[in-house]
């Protein structure tokens, strides 16, 4: 991810002023998700599904 | 006669049983060596001396007249700070909710009153379990009871402190990428992740829904199996939590390991993040104890260890950021530094790497799933390395990715990290067990047959 892209996606995440009061925090923060999203094999096969999957009428008994 | 700032549950509540101990007693014991220690090892956030005094002497008093109210009755325990205790501060060490009093106990805090616990304090985390552990927050952090100059392991850090340290018996930790099982590593005791969806997370501060897991940790593995018996349960108001048959986690624990498969997942410390010497040398040593004791040893592979802390770190990034979003927009500087940058990384990741993640997530449970038609356990490293020195961030950041714990959180299945002995250098090594889901009593039963074979639970640390 180059510094344009970074800035541009800590911005519409609304990180403004982390990125005034913490820059490399921010940059640190984009160079991990880089990594962590290279890091896994997606499925290729389109049936697979994820998990934990929609389950009907399994939502909490109480609302918040 | 065991001191007894190191008895244990079950010591501690057959010795009120006989009358040779009292709760009181007990107590005052655990308070005196608090305030020794604590200005030590930073375990304690909220010490509620008062109120804990105030239940053993009512503990003390029902006992006396014959009137128990479970196996837990009278026994202190310590909480970790993500999860509520009315009346008291959930602050996550954070700055953030400093003044956050929560308004009712947790489920799984009450279902230990409901045995007859006593909540003796709010402890010790990295910042909102995941930023630590860090100096610049508003209380130091813990420290290992082997040596205090040591990382005691997190995020679960002041729960593991204080039970290796003989500050209570047994604590509460939560668990999202290994944090009761990390503390229990580097600090020598006895720390279980359940599956997923057996202990209700209701009145936790979550890291991440689909990760989080409450766990016990105790120096014994049969005090946790008797903690395991009071916290399992459906709890219709957590949305993960599965309706399951009442078990007596500790029926099977002198069973033995004979006739049992245990798989031996090597790939993870000698290939994919190759273990320290002692490390290795004390998982093989563990193999031919359990296999002297009768189990059949297999190799095992499984997905790769950084693709599970890859799958692991997306999901977690992205729940986070989904809970901690609007604060880090704010008031980014309420944070420590560890805690942002371990947080942030979710505003960087796309819906389509979350719904990926999840989806290469469900491959890995097959995956799993599959090595537990061929053995009954796995058996592996948990930390590659021994505690590290607290005060040395290089080495904390070099090592904090250094474990093989993730894999349990992204499956689901039960996983017990416990002491396999003593470094040179005098601290802990440690290993992991991971069971079929749902199959905690066997987990707990091949986990004390090593204790009982390596005599594990006698080893405390020189403090004190």
């Amino acid at each position: 991810m180059d510094h344009e892209m970074m800035l541009g996606l800590a911005r519409a995440a609304g990180l403004d002023r982390a990125l005034e009061l913490f820059p490399d925090d921010v940059a640190a923060a984009a160079k991990q998700a880089s990594g962590n999203i290279a890091g896994f094999k997606a499925p290729v096969d389109p049936r697979a599904e994820p998990w934990p999957p929609m389950r009907p009428g399994s939502g909490a008994g109480t609302s918040l | 006669m065991t001191e007894r700032h190191w008895m244990g549950v079950a010591d501690a509540t057959r010795a009120f049983a006989a009358r040779t101990l009292s709760p009181v007693e007990l107590l005052q014991s655990l308070l005196d060596r608090i305030a020794k220690l604590d200005p030590v090892l930073n375990v304690f956030i909220t010490l509620d001396a008062e109120a804990a005094m105030d239940q053993a002497r009512a503990a003390e008093a029902e006992i006396a007249a014959g009137r128990i109210r479970g196996p837990l009755h009278g026994v202190p325990m310590g909480v970790k700070d993500i999860i509520d205790v009315a009346g008291l501060r959930t602050t996550g060490h954070s700055r953030v909710l400093i003044d956050n009093v929560a308004t009712a106990d947790a489920v799984c805090v009450a279902r230990l009153r409901q045995a007859g616990a006593i909540m003796l304090g709010k402890v010790a985390t990295h910042e909102f379990a995941i930023g630590g552990p860090s100096f610049d927050l508003p209380w130091p952090p813990a420290r290992n009871p082997w040596n205090p100059d040591f990382h005691p392991g997190g995020s679960s850090s002041g729960s593991g402190s204080g039970v290796a340290a003989g500050l209570f018996p047994a604590a509460l930790g939560t668990d999202t990428g290994g944090s009761v099982r990390n503390p229990a590593s580097a600090c020598g005791i006895v720390g279980l992740k359940p599956t997923y969806g057996l202990v209700s997370r209701r009145g936790v501060f979550p890291l991440s829904y689909t990760l989080d897991h409450v766990g016990p940790m105790t120096r014994t593995v049969a005090d946790n199996a008797l903690l395991l018996d009071c916290l399992a349960g459906h709890d219709p108001a957590d949305p993960a939590s599965q309706p399951t048959p009442r078990t007596n986690y500790a029926a099977q624990l002198e069973r033995g390991v004979r006739g049992l498969r245990i798989g031996f997942v090597r790939h993870f410390h000698e290939r994919d993040v190759p273990a320290s010497p002692e490390v290795a040398a004390g998982l093989e040593h563990a193999a031919r104890v359990l296999e002297a004791e009768g189990a059949e040893i297999r190799t095992v592979t499984l997905p790769s260890l950084s693709e599970f802390a890859a799958v692991n770190r997306v999901l977690l990034c992205s729940e986070a950021w989904a809970v901690h979003a609007p604060w880090l927009r704010e008031r980014p500087e309420q944070y420590g530094e560890l805690s942002r940058r371990r947080l942030m990384p979710g505003a960087f990741m796309a819906a389509g790497d979350y719904v990926q993640a999840q989806r290469r997530r469900l491959q890995m449970i097959a995956e799993v799933e599959d090595a537990f038609r061929e053995v009954d356990v796995l058996f592996c490293a948990s930390s590659m390395d021994t505690a590290c020195r607290i005060e040395d961030p290089e080495t904390v950041a070099r090592t904090y990715s250094r474990q093989a714990r993730t894999p349990f959180n992204v499956t689901g299945h039960p996983a017990l990290a416990m002491f396999a002995g003593l470094s040179k250098e005098g601290l802990p090594l440690s290993l992991q067990f991971a069971g079929r889901n749902f199959g905690e009593a066997t987990l707990f039963r091949v986990a004390r047959a090593w204790e009982r074979a390596a005599g594990t639970a006698s080893r405390h640390p020189p403090i004190g």
